[in-house]
């Protein structure tokens, strides 16, 4: 998504003190952004649903310049994304192939990685009339990675297209490429986190993270911690049904309390709702263990 | 002399197709005479489902596609409503149908502005518009900053179409609050007035920009009103019922419209699933072939000899049948120019002002504090559900035994758009409407991303797994 240097500042100094990002860090992205043609980002898409994609979207449409003049300003090179990208076919695949020769990009993967049938339950693209599998391409553009973070349950941890018999033999990045990454996960992840690690990333910082390989900043507090209804909960005020407001969701297998993310304060959909809110518990999307175990049995 | 020309990636869909195209002079005409649409994801769906609470599936299903949750979960807990014949209240019918039909509108704003018009402009130049191919790009450069102007603007209001979901939704995507017996949410009279503000907002654009966009492009591309026809067939399961079954009396409704035919009812029995150019194990003479849904019994088979596509080739009595919003606006009888890419266009547009026009009259029906959740125990049984994802006819079907998911199936919009070639050598709609777009320039051949975008592909959704009966065989039902 192309999105102009000035709206892009202009989020992460409104969103500075949520994202932790200190003044320095600003000074940090705005010469990281100033330098000529703009960042290059790739973001590739393997066994998913392209929902990561749609939230990145929900997040950045909200600054994106109105005119075409802002949008030709500079930007954020994002030179390869399959959903927005308007080149197609060969013209596609010389651009990918061109940009991993080049190296030096930040790496932006969405979608597990599947390894059954040698590879081929997905293949992203042809070079010179041979299928690519997902496989290859992401460790072939991993090698050449400033950065890789993963975008999402599936990427970081398998998620939902990795769960139960994994039919595809679905694995993380990280596995595939046999190194750490960043992992933003969430099913999707909120707009703000993906745009978070953009931030951190363009500015230089170091990122801290926990043991899931999450930035600490964004999975560091339980979601049960900063719950609206965590009175409800000491109080022991339990909804045994749907659709009840005023209810702690513990009963209705609320992982809440072994979730890191910080849905409760940052809400979802430009504040719109979020899962709690609508009396619906919170399944864990943002720990490696999602989806396992019946979403609606109580297991804390 | 005939070209083959492959287009791979495929992009601006969601998940991954590859295109390949014999392109050769008929008539004085370079056109494209051949065309094969290859499914390139496989996920295996179903599987995932299997023994898992039934409650489960709604939250697992929508996980298909990103693009369009709402229907994965609507379906989900239609097929299981009806196992236990759940009565819905009013107003959790209604919240399912607000939260839907806002999907279905931020759904084609996105496929005509972000997925399909860089097909006929040249954006603006930085990636990610640029480079592109330049063939055949007609919009002069006035035409083409207004339209680029509103391709930004679009952005935020299909953002704007999925806070609205997300309002009585939970989130978007993947809402966490529609669930077996209604709605988890509850209608807060500020959560209305929202809703009311941000809608005025987003039918303001579809009916002041989406519209009138579409018509400034067809008038430009009058062509396309004669390409991209394909085989005529249309197929719908209908979507937005008002009934306490959330089914009846659907705003979109159901039907069969073979080409050149009266409008029929819909037997899901006359659905089969052919498999002779997917990979997937036909079995011993082809005994697995042409199977209908429920008694489906394959698995994958990589590499297969002749297979092309991890789609299968799902046929609705023998013939490849068109879904999305041309057949559902054409089937309801409120769309009658005809069939082509152009006419896609516009049904689509017309069916975003037409659900923006009812999401306005349903949200004033909404009772403040209604109750949106009706509680009845599950019960062992088989059970479907139909209903209509923003491209198109979306089916699942399921059997909940001993308290757990026993077996459970999709069949995607995509699965009969894209599917490949049919054990009789029939091609599927996409390539079908592929065979004579002409193409100006066989290294850009642009013309084939129109016809395929007309179409709205989404191929994540394509997988699926199913498990038939009891046996403990896995089925492969569709992919990717």
């Amino acid at each position: 998504m192309g999105i102009s240097r000035r709206s892009f500042l202009k989020f992460c100094i409104t969103c500075s003190a949520a994202l932790g990002l200190g003044p320095m860090d600003i000074l940090n992205m705005q010469v990281a952004l100033a330098k000529t043609g703009g960042p290059k980002v790739i973001w590739l898409q393997g066994s998913g649903c392209s929902g990561c994609s749609i939230s990145f979207l929900n997040r950045i449409s909200d600054t994106v310049p109105t005119t075409a003049a802002n949008v030709l300003q500079d930007s954020i090179d994002l030179i390869y994304h399959p959903t927005l990208m308007a080149a197609a076919g060969s013209q596609a695949a010389s651009i990918i192939r061109d940009a991993i020769a080049a190296g030096g990009y930040v790496l932006l993967v969405e979608g597990g990685v599947p390894t059954a049938f040698g590879g081929a339950a997905c293949w992203p693209w042809s070079i010179d009339g041979k299928e690519v599998t997902f496989q290859e391409a992401v460790i072939q553009a991993a090698a050449n990675a400033a950065k890789v973070v993963c975008v999402g349950a599936c990427a970081s941890f398998g998620g939902v297209s990795a769960a139960g018999e994994n039919p595809t033999g679905v694995t993380s990045v990280a596995k595939a490429i046999g190194k750490p990454t960043v992992n933003i996960p969430g099913c999707p992840p909120h707009p703000d986190w993906i745009v978070w690690a953009i931030a951190q990333i363009l500015a230089g910082n170091a990122i801290e993270l926990d043991a899931q390989s999450r930035p600490t900043a964004l999975y560091g507090t339980r979601v049960h911690d900063d719950c609206q209804r965590l009175p409800k909960y000491q109080s022991k005020t339990f909804a045994s049904i749907c659709g009840v407001d005023e209810s702690c969701l513990n009963l209705l297998g609320c992982r809440g309390p072994n979730t890191g993310a910080p849905c409760p304060t940052m809400k979802w959909n430009n504040g719109a709702n979020w899962c709690v809110d609508a009396n619906a518990n919170c399944v864990g999307c943002t720990e490696s263990t999602f989806p396992g175990g019946d979403l609606h049995v109580t297991l804390f | 002399m005939a070209t083959t020309v492959v287009i791979d990636p495929v992009t601006r869909i969601e998940g991954h197709i590859k295109i390949t195209i014999t392109v050769d002079t008929v008539g004085g005409v370079q056109q494209i005479v051949d065309a094969w649409a290859s499914g390139t994801l496989f996920r295996g769906f179903e599987r995932i489902l299997l023994n898992r609470h039934p409650w489960d599936a709604p939250h697992l299903c929508e996980r298909i596609c990103g693009v369009c949750p709402v229907s994965q979960s609507t379906a989900s807990v239609l097929a299981l409503e009806s196992t236990n014949k759940v009565a819905l209240t009013p107003d959790a019918v209604l919240l399912r149908n607000l939260i839907g039909a806002a999907n279905f509108v931020d759904s084609h704003i996105l496929s005509f502005y972000h997925l399909s018009l860089p097909d006929y402009l040249n954006g603006p130049a930085m990636a990610p518009w640029s480079p592109a191919w330049t063939s055949d790009k007609r919009p002069d450069a006035t035409m083409t900053d207004a339209l680029v102007q509103n391709y930004i603007a679009a952005l935020d209001f299909r953002r704007m179409a999925q806070e609205l979901a997300a309002t009585f939704g939970g989130k978007m995507p993947h809402p966490p609050a529609i669930v077996p017996g209604g709605m988890t949410t509850t209608i807060r009279a500020e959560r209305v007035a929202k809703f009311r503000e941000l809608l005025k907002q987003v039918r303001g654009f579809v009916a002041d920009k989406y519209i009138s966009d579409v018509s400034r492009l067809a008038e430009i591309y009058p062509d396309y009103y004669q390409i991209g026809r394909g085989h005529g067939h249309l197929l719908a399961f209908g979507a937005f019922g008002t009934g306490t079954d959330g089914l009846s009396t659907p705003v979109l409704k159901r039907g069969y419209l073979q080409s050149g035919q009266a409008v029929t009812g819909v037997n899901t029995r006359a659905i089969a699933e052919q498999i002779t150019y997917s990979w997937y194990d036909a079995g011993a003479d082809g005994a697995l072939d042409n199977r209908k849904p429920h008694d489906g019994d394959t698995v994958a088979l990589y590499p297969k000899t002749g297979a092309y596509s991890w789609l299968k080739a799902p046929r609705y009595v023998g013939r490849p049948c068109e879904v999305g919003p041309l057949a559902r606006q054409t089937i309801n009888g409120s769309y009658t120019r005809g069939i082509s890419v152009m006419d896609r266009h516009v049904a689509r547009a017309q069916e975003a002002l037409q659900l923006a026009d009812l999401m306005t009259s349903w949200i004033d029906q909404l009772t403040v504090g209604g109750n949106v959740f009706t509680e009845k125990a599950m019960v062992d049984a088989a059970g479907e559900g139909l209903t209509e994802a923003p491209r198109g006819a979306l089916g699942h079907w399921l059997h909940v035994k001993a308290s757990r998911i026993g077996q459970y199936q999709v069949i995607t919009p995509t699965c009969w758009n894209a599917s490949p070639r049919d054990v009789a050598g029939i091609r599927g709609p996409i390539e079908e409407a592929l065979v004579g777009t002409p193409i100006l320039d066989a290294a850009q051949p642009v013309e084939a991303l129109r016809v395929l975008h007309s179409f709205d592909p989404c191929t994540a959704c394509a997988v699926h797994v199913m498990r038939p009966g009891d046996a403990t065989a896995l089925s492969v039902l569709h992919t990717p």
